[in-house]
């Protein structure tokens, strides 16, 4: 049997040692590569260096927990970003898995380390049912659709809610989705209420997003974790995303590898031939 | 006529105060309708999630009762259904146990549990992405070779590693990359399927408010 008959029926398990090895090593023996920005981060982060200080965002946790490692380090960092321009947040989730429990721990992790006070500077209104309707009726009233904040504390109790009735009193909506909720805040939000918007998402939805860069609904997109990478850099707090990008670059440069090699024997042996005969 | 007729008028009835009500101020009576409206929607979403405890109760109940094939893995189901569920409902007054902040047992299995299940669950992705990319991506027709170089070539752009080696080539590679590829076809593309996707959407959205389109009431 030949190298390449061998390489063609190599056993997955093989396959999945290399990947296993890839995802270990680079937390092993880090090794640090310069990431460069694309233009889209540099605009979401340049739209929110924009903003006036002290002005009221929104922070949406529209993912689940599989993606917490593309998703996480973007909600953490913007959190970073808007609270060093002493941004009152407000945090919400249309994902009833997960969303509003992640928005409750990562917010009160980093509301810690600036001395935010839950309340006076941010707020989680938690899940409720039904994006569409959610995301237009707060159009109207934030307190109609959520008349309770995440923990149950009625929303007329919560200092930071007083001067918030509805999108108007909200400077910028920062969505990080790994799912269609995304299309949502931009159909319904941005095209009917004006709100200038930001998107994260997975590296596998960013594609989709791009349309919506170019036709400027989105004022920036971080895409997966090299979008997430980026922004951390941008905003000067390297954090996951940026450890992240060695294991990233080795499984992708490993895939390539068994992609050219599965090629290579796949014309070394003929296989085309057959197929076209 | 409860089955049909009642549920198709209300569709029609709902769908035509919302589209209409499009057009009017928030403070009109059109207008505070079609907010009543949305928040029946979000109340009955909630109804959709209780029908939806009730659905898989009933199915995998019946599953343990009978000791079908599986039953172990069923009531593990509804073991964990309830655990997580019942503690999170309970107000966080009577205990910090109960209720869904930070120290209660829900935030504690979310976290514990749940949390790391489902990213191991999706991270066993890339190891049969990397499987399956070596045995079946490979270069059988024109429009499969374009497609595989333009995967290679976008997944070296997006690891550092990966831009280092192509910065390695004259003519700025990444920047052609994000400005004909993903700015240029991918966009054109990704346009036509989004303007697609909402023209279907709108069409169906009125075939249900018209009650041509009857396939949600299990009518053909």
């Amino acid at each position: 049997m030949s190298f390449w008959e061998k390489a063609e029926q190599i056993d997955r398990r093989w396959v999945y040692l290399m990947v296993g090895l890839a995802v270990i090593v680079p937390f092993i023996v880090p090794a640090e590569f310069p990431i460069s920005i694309t233009p889209e981060s540099r605009m979401l982060y340049d739209a929110i260096e924009e903003l006036p200080d002290s002005c009221t965002v929104m922070v949406v946790f529209d993912y689940y927990p599989s993606t917490i490692a593309e998703c996480e380090p973007m909600t953490r960092t913007a959190l970073h970003h808007f609270w060093r321009k002493d941004c009152k947040v407000i945090t919400l989730s249309n994902i009833p898995l997960g969303g509003p429990s992640m928005a409750e721990s990562v917010t009160r992790e980093i509301a810690r380390e600036y001395g935010k006070v839950y309340g006076e500077d941010f707020v989680n209104l938690g899940y409720k049912a039904n994006y569409v309707a959610v995301l237009s009726g707060m159009g109207t009233s934030i307190e109609s659709i959520f008349p309770t904040d995440n923990s149950g504390t009625p929303l007329s109790e919560i200092p930071m809610m007083d001067s918030i009735v509805n999108y108007e009193q909200v400077s910028f909506i920062f969505e990080v989705a790994d799912n269609a909720t995304a299309d949502y805040w931009v159909s319904i939000v941005n095209a009917q209420y004006g709100v200038p918007m930001g998107c994260g998402t997975t590296a596998v939805s960013a594609p989709k997003y791009y349309a919506f860069v170019g036709s400027g609904q989105f004022v920036g997109l971080l895409g997966g974790m090299k979008g997430a990478a980026e922004y951390e850099m941008l905003v000067g707090k390297k954090g996951k995303a940026v450890i992240g990008m060695g294991v990233q670059s080795l499984v992708h440069l490993l895939i390539i590898a068994l992609v050219i090699l599965g090629n290579i024997s796949y014309f070394v042996l003929g296989k085309h031939k057959r197929r076209l005969s | 006529m409860l089955k049909t007729t009642v549920p198709v008028g209300v569709a029609f009835l709902s769908g035509i105060a919302l589209m209409v009500s499009f057009f009017f101020r928030e403070n009109t009576f059109v207008g505070s309708i079609s907010q009543d409206l949305k928040i029946w929607l979000t109340i009955v979403g909630g109804f959709t999630l209780l029908l939806g405890v009730v659905s898989i109760t009933r199915v995998n109940w019946q599953a343990v009762k009978n000791r079908k094939e599986g039953w172990g893995y069923k009531l593990l189901t509804l073991v964990s259904i309830f655990a997580m569920a019942i503690p999170a409902i309970l107000p966080a007054s009577w205990s910090p146990l109960f209720g869904r902040n930070p120290g209660s047992i829900y935030h504690w299995l979310f976290t514990y549990l749940d949390s790391p299940m489902m990213a191991t669950m999706f991270a066993t992705l890339a190891f049969y992405i990397a499987s399956a990319a070596y045995r079946a991506f490979r270069a059988r027709t024109a429009e499969s070779t374009i497609l595989l170089l333009t995967a290679t070539v976008v997944m070296l752009w997006r690891v550092p590693m990966g831009e280092a080696f192509l910065n390695l080539f004259p003519g700025n590679i990444p920047e052609f990359l994000n400005t004909y590829v993903m700015n240029g076809a991918n966009l054109a593309v990704q346009r036509g399927i989004i303007i697609g996707a909402a023209l279907g959407a709108a069409s169906m959205s009125l075939r249900i408010i018209l009650g041509i389109e009857r396939t949600y009431m299990g009518k053909g």
